[in-house]
């Protein structure tokens, strides 16, 4: 294996897990926003991205719209699922404090639309194919898709507009406010359950952008959800829960984790890898790799 | 309240005897009567283990899949292998299936150290999935010892009669209930009830807190494990998805919510109402019944968040 090993390999392997990792990175900040006002660990991220990949899919099967016209679509539709989700779902069991109840609808989710998107979409893995999915840039003989380089801008985007709205809007304020403390903000007039409207929007908006970028990245099926989901809560420990840019960091890092994982210590290992890192920063820096100050334990 | 406690003592016995008769009334390798009692009394099991540790101690595990694949791994591994010596009968050997307890829970007490002294609510949440999943790899990794994704093939020429299964199935449920009823009487579990009430408090009344998180983490494991290893004797193939699967990480936290966790009837109510709904979509609507428990779990968390027995509290209340 060292035999390969080249300045060129190690450079391929690098861009390979940043441009893989922001994926995981948007679907972390969407987490990181719905755990951060709700401490709701919302399992069923990345069934609901999967979910979305397959509107993608069909958009693009069904009626010929190209898979970056369709986040016109697909984000807005994720947006109002996210509110449904909340107002319908999540509003009693947020504010308990017992946090099984809402840790289980998330699970009962995930296996709904799971096996839903099993009896719709079958088994079989899918990849959505455009005049443009094979095109492939080679800058100093290192590989990399026009698709792959679209998701990272997608997912710099989206992380740079959500930091915009989290800072310089009133409303964003309020959210970055409650989840610092939800009592305190409370008592300061926030009303909590439009900011957590808010979060559940954004975040499965989030895991609308996510969607759309996995379509023509990786094979896909519907059991790849809860993996994804996995990888995202990885993502956000790595990063810390409530920095945007932290869980985009979380996720490339976790990219990297395993793409040079899975080089050397070889394909399954390199997600115990990454899951080891996870256990690790979950110990000795629960605030995440990526954020200065000490807020949260 | 002395007269309440010979009634439910009445009732539970009743019901056990009941248990008991209902193999000799029915056809017992046909019908699906038994196989939804086995299931359920396997529930009964890992439901008593997260309760102790998720419910009673208040540490959510989502890695209780881990100690249930230890469990059976350990039945097959020591099986397959030959480790109890050539002339021995592994077919139910208790020695075995203790041993597949003991196993998951020196695992719980060796990672515990770490993971319950550093992380606390949803971190130990967190951090107990990671573990999961860190387990599955190993033994998805494992080679010939553990047989990789194909797994472990069990020498199925013992099987001759679903009985076995029935009453070994049926007596752990009724062990583990009552060992948590006994538990949760001691002065440990009364430790486990003031960690979960106030761990500050609790520890000023001189509790060794990570102590007992890591023995209340300890037994959700051995009978986790020990539901395990009966169900890989019942399926005689041990493989990592029929055994490390997520679902025996999540069934339990459901059976016990849903029943009312913390109570020592709540995950046996849970256990056999989720097994009744799992056998009926299975055998009704054999292509959507993953879809049916899905919808079930969300309706159920949406409208009874403190399961059926907290809902006859909040009846009471309202």
């Amino acid at each position: 294996m060292i035999a390969y090993l080249s300045f060129e390999l190690i450079v391929q392997l690098v861009v390979n897990g940043i441009l893989y990792g922001t994926i995981y990175g948007i679907a972390a900040i969407g987490l990181s926003l719905i755990f951060g006002t709700m401490r709701i660990i919302f399992l069923a991220q990345g069934t609901m991205i999967i979910l979305f990949t397959y509107f993608g899919y069909w958009l693009l099967e069904l009626a010929g719209i190209d898979p970056f016209v369709s986040l016109l679509i697909v984000v807005p539709l994720s947006m109002i699922i996210g509110v449904l989700l909340y107002r319908s779902l999540f509003k009693e069991s947020a504010e308990m404090d017992d946090k099984n109840a809402s840790l289980l609808l998330a699970v009962g989710i995930m296996f709904l639309v799971n096996n839903l998107m099993l009896v719709m979409w079958s088994a079989n893995p899918r990849m959505a194919n455009t005049a443009y999915t094979e095109v492939v840039f080679s800058p100093m003989g290192i590989t990399i898709p026009f698709t792959r380089l679209i998701a990272l801008g997608l997912a710099i985007l989206s992380a740079g507009l959500l930091t915009l709205f989290l800072k310089k809007t009133y409303l964003g304020m309020a959210v970055r406010a409650a989840s610092e403390n939800m009592l305190y903000a409370t008592l300061v007039g926030i009303n909590p359950h439009r900011v957590n409207t808010v979060a559940f929007a954004i975040g499965i908006g989030l895991a609308g952008v996510a969607g759309i970028g996995v379509l023509q990245i990786v094979p896909f099926d519907p059991f790849f959800g809860f993996t994804f989901a996995l990888k995202a809560l990885i993502a956000l420990a790595l990063g810390g829960i409530g920095s945007v840019f932290g869980a985009l960091m979380g996720g490339i890092l976790l990219g990297l984790l395993e793409s040079l994982g899975s080089f050397f210590v070889g394909g399954g290992w390199a997600e115990a890898v990454a899951f080891g890192a996870f256990l690790l920063v979950l110990m000795f820096r629960p605030e995440g790799l990526f954020v200065r100050s000490v807020k949260k334990a | 309240m002395k007269d309440m406690k010979t009634f439910y003592t009445g009732l539970v016995a009743l019901i056990v005897l009941g248990l008991i008769v209902v193999p000799f009334s029915v056809n017992v390798e046909r019908s699906y009567l038994i196989y939804f009692l086995f299931m359920a009394f396997i529930y009964v099991v890992i439901a008593q283990g997260w309760n102790v540790v998720g419910g009673y101690a208040g540490q959510i595990s989502l890695g209780q899949h881990a100690f249930f694949g230890l469990g059976a791994y350990t039945t097959a591994m020591f099986w397959v292998h030959g480790l109890l010596g050539t002339g021995a009968d592994y077919y139910f050997n208790p020695l075995l299936m203790i041993l597949s307890g003991i196993v998951p829970a020196i695992v719980a007490i060796i990672v515990g150290i770490p993971l319950l002294s550093r992380l606390r609510g949803d971190y130990f949440a967190l951090g107990s999935l990671g573990l999961g999943e860190i387990i599955r790899v190993f033994f998805v990794k494992g080679g010939d010892i553990t047989g990789a994704q194909d797994g472990l093939h069990l020498p199925s020429g013992g099987y001759e009669s679903m009985l076995p299964y029935y009453f070994v199935g049926l007596l752990l449920a009724v062990l583990a209930t009552v060992g948590v009823y006994f538990i949760m009487r001691s002065r440990i579990g009364m430790a486990f009830r003031a960690i979960n009430e106030d761990e500050v408090s609790a520890s000023s009344h001189g509790i060794n807190i990570l102590y007992y998180k890591i023995l209340a983490f300890a037994v959700g494991a051995f009978f986790t494990g020990v539901a395990g290893s009966l169900y890989g004797i019942y399926i005689f193939h041990v493989n990592p998805d029929s055994v490390l699967n997520i679902n025996y990480g999540l069934y339990p936290i459901l059976m016990c919510v849903l029943g009312g966790s913390a109570t020592i009837f709540g995950p046996v109510i849970g256990s056999f109402f989720m097994a009744g709904v799992f056998v009926i979509a299975e055998q009704h609507f054999p292509m959507i019944h993953p879809i049916i428990s899905g919808a079930l779990i969300v309706l159920v968390m949406r409208f009874m968040p403190t399961g059926i027995v907290g809902l006859k509290s909040r009846l009471q209340r309202d």
